[in-house]
């Protein structure tokens, strides 16, 4: 155990593992491309939904349902069959990482909306406010906390599950983890599991210390 | 909110752990010894109803031969299941050392390596004595099979008549100029780079991890993102897309007959009386009839190996 | 890609029942094992403030890592076993299940508890007869996201050779083949809505206290339309965060 970590260690901070095309650096910007690529990509299509959704308070039980869905479906049987379907290219993984993303996103951001009180809400179109205006000036302000946890989720597990790149023979932290198995070098693996929990932890970090500095001068009520 | 009678409130508690915990129980002591599907319950190896348990590779033909073992076994009268799909060599044999499987089919080249990344041996001959000499000494390779599965590496057509490709060593003419696909671990060993710089001196100009014959490795090679692709000998992909196999005359991939590899501790002799029966039968032309049958053909490869196992009388012994 | 081979459905029924079987073999037994894990942490961490950071935290931590990566570690240490399935998955279940654990438990009301206590119940007493049933739908709901995400995540073990319904997947993408491919997903979103479905029936018979007050609820909603649709939110989930919660690879 103890040298399984001092192996690791060393596989973490030697010089000529950060360097080159197969480097840590460059695995970590290309884990970091897909990751924000997708969980932007799912919340440009899970956003403009979810507000609508909480806006109007229709389909809701597509919200509910989606987020049931999302989960159940099989992320490896995603890849495969985009693979199969389309050939090899990075589009399986981004539709798998989307398809991850949206239901999340989906729901908090719904779940976010019917969360603000209605008697705020009367009130704004009571003073004349229009839908739009509704929606954009106090729903969504309102709503945000929660919006925020939806892209934190969504980031987490698209950046853990982004390793499925390398499944379908692209880069990113899960080469370390497919090679090292190949190879049979655990600490490879290991070293590959790290660097993804500490990317998802950091940047999850960064989402919240945002989300801070987007509150600071709101009062506490919104959670 | 609080006035739940007592009695109540545990036969609701109670009744939810056994409700989770009736399924979970049923399916851990698990009999689910059904052909291809998830293999059996359990994880001793020998000693459950199941039999002797044959492992196999990710791979479809190691499916085929897994299959066919059982066949053989079970026309001996010897119970055996198999577990479809485990892994690569790198799941696969270090689970065997462990115990959890009995009986693997392998493929002497690989296997010696995969114990002696240094190996020299290349003749099946000299291959199987260094198996006795290298495995682990819980483990034995049985005699090996007629039938033939190389680790080759092809390019298209194209590519061989553009750069007068015939033999491995031609490939020095291509100045590091190719991209290799293969397995990742053909990054560091010798039936891939490795050979290749010391063997050959051959460089490329890239290494893509991608999968030994496999859809990733094939479609590449298709569409030209890679020039030279690691492929199986008995593939049906490489007559079907016209691929030229380069010869290689300085002997870098070892022989690759299919050889069983067994726990000793099972190793009795009807066991090693039905695999030799069939290692007899089984030609590299006839295995690369079942691959097709199960790749192109889309049958299932317990069907197939049940099929041809009766052709050939093994299942009556 | 070729189109679906619907001929492949009943040749093989026999293969997606048993694959089925094996499915549910590793996911029951993960998210038993977890609620097992976790309803003890859960109390810890209700209980002891300072060590309610760690708990979580560590937890959250265990889900962020890739779960490929934890059923390769874990080879060495239980073999190529479905044990080793069943661990890597006990574990991630362990995040949503100790997150809503906690919440039910501290959304039990306070005079619920000193009642208990007033009467002279033992904390162990109080904790099996007032608190874990309270806390109940909220643990519900944790099991139910729980279970979900297990019966998805299983096959990832489809790598190790115990992926269940995920070996068609293998099986599809070795031999460009679709259709069983398209079976594994499909069965396994079907066996993921049978499981949810099967757990909300066990939640609607165990908390028989609850039904009423969701009766309640829902004439009240209907009555002030302002209240509108948040009401299955209240019972089955309170806890955003967590219910919403699952996992890729």
């Amino acid at each position: 155990m103890l040298q399984l970590l001092a192996d690791l260690a060393r596989w973490l901070t030697g010089p000529a593992q950060w360097q080159g095309s197969g480097g840590i650096a460059v695995r970590l910007l290309e884990h970091l491309e897909y990751s924000l690529l997708a969980t932007l990509a799912g919340a440009v299509l899970a956003l403009p939904l979810g507000l609508f959704i909480g806006h109007t308070r229709r389909f809701a039980f597509l919200a509910i349902n989606l987020a049931g869905f999302g989960r159940a479906l099989p992320t490896v049987g995603l890849v495969t069959l985009v693979f199969l379907a389309g050939g090899l290219s990075m589009w399986p993984v981004y539709v798998a990482l989307i398809a991850l993303a949206v239901p999340v996103i989906v729901t908090n951001t719904y779940a976010g909306m019917t969360a603000v009180d209605p008697d705020v809400t009367d009130a704004a179109r009571g003073v004349g406010m229009t839908g739009p205006q509704v929606l954009f000036k106090v729903e969504l302000p309102l709503a945000l906390p929660l919006v925020m946890t939806g892209l934190r989720l969504a980031m987490i597990q698209v950046v853990s599950t982004a390793t499925i790149a390398a499944y379908v023979s692209f880069g990113g932290l899960g080469r370390y983890i497919f090679d090292g198995l190949a190879q049979r070098d655990l600490v490879q693996v290991l070293g590959g599991a790290v660097l993804v929990a500490v990317v998802a932890v950091l940047l999850d970090l960064a989402m919240a210390g945002l989300q801070r500095s987007l509150f600071r001068n709101r009062p506490a009520d919104a959670r | 909110m609080s006035s739940i009678p007592a009695p109540r409130r545990r036969t609701v508690l109670s009744g939810l752990l056994a409700a989770a915990a009736v399924p979970a129980v049923t399916a851990c002591s698990g009999g689910i010894t059904s052909l291809k599907g998830g293999g059996s319950g359990g994880s001793g190896a020998a000693d459950s109803g199941a039999g002797l348990v044959i492992g196999t590779a990710n791979f479809t033909e190691n499916q085929i031969l897994g299959h066919l073992y059982a066949e053989a076994l079970r026309g001996s009268g010897v119970k055996a299941t198999v577990k479809p799909s485990l892994g690569s060599r790198e799941v696969v044999v270090p689970a065997l050392e462990g115990g959890d499987i009995d009986l693997l089919p392998e493929y002497q080249g690989n296997l010696l390596l995969h114990f002696d990344k240094k190996a020299k041996e290349t003749e099946a001959g000299e291959l199987q004595n260094a198996l006795a000499a290298e495995l682990p000494a819980s483990l034995e390779a049985l005699p090996y099979a007629a039938a033939e599965d190389k680790d080759v590496f092809a390019v298209t057509r194209e590519t061989a008549e553009k750069h007068g490709l015939k033999s491995y060593a031609d490939l020095r003419k291509t100045d590091g100029e190719l991209v290799f696909g293969g397995p990742a671990e053909d990054k560091t060993r010798v039936v891939g780079l490795v050979g290749f710089r010391e063997r050959y001196d051959v460089t490329f100009k890239e290494f893509k991890a991608l999968d030994a014959s496999g859809p990733l490795v094939k479609g590449a090679l298709k569409k030209g993102d890679v020039d030279i692709a690691n492929l199986f000998s008995t593939d049906a992909d490489i007559r079907e897309n016209d691929w030229v196999v380069l010869s290689d005359p300085l002997h870098m991939v070892p022989a690759q007959h299919v050889v069983p590899v067994v726990r000793s501790a099972v190793a009795d002799a009807p066991v090693r009386k039905a695999l030799a029966r069939l290692g007899t039968a089984l030609t590299t032309s006839e295995l690369s009839k079942l691959n097709r049958m199960v790749d192109v053909d889309r049958e299932d490869p317990d069907d197939v190996a049940a099929e041809w196992a009766a052709e050939h009388g093994l299942t009556e012994n | 890609m070729t189109a679906v081979d619907w001929g492949w459905f009943p040749e093989h029924i026999g293969d997606m029942t048993a694959l089925t079987l094996d499915h549910l073999s590793i996911a029951v037994p993960a998210v038993f094992f977890g609620l097992v894990i976790a309803l003890p942490l859960a109390v810890v961490a209700h209980r002891v403030r300072r060590l309610r950071g760690l708990i979580l935290g560590a937890s959250n931590v265990l889900f962020t890592i890739p779960s490929l990566a934890f059923f390769i570690l874990l080879l060495p240490v239980t073999g190529l076993t479905r044990s080793t399935a069943v661990t890597g998955l006990t574990i991630y279940t362990l995040v949503v299940l100790i997150r809503n654990s906690v919440e039910g438990l501290d959304s039990v009301p306070a005079h619920a508890r000193e009642a208990s206590v007033a009467m002279g119940s033992r904390p162990l007493r109080t904790l099996l007869t007032v608190e874990l049933p309270l806390a109940l739908p909220v643990i519900m709901a944790g099991v139910r996201v729980a279970t979900v995400m297990s019966i998805s995540l299983v096959s990832v073990a489809s790598y190790i050779g115990y992926g269940g319904l995920g070996q068609l997947f293998t099986d599809g993408f070795q031999r460009s083949y679709t259709t069983p491919v398209i079976a594994g997903v499909l069965l396994t979103l079907l066996l993921a809505l049978l499981a949810d479905g099967l757990l909300v029936g066990v939640q609607y018979l165990c908390t028989p206290w609850a039904r009423s007050r969701t009766r309640t609820a829902r004439t009240k909603t209907s009555r002030t339309r302002r209240t509108r649709t948040s009401t299955a939110g209240a019972t089955t989930a309170p806890s955003t965060t967590a219910t919403t919660q699952g996992k890729g690879v």
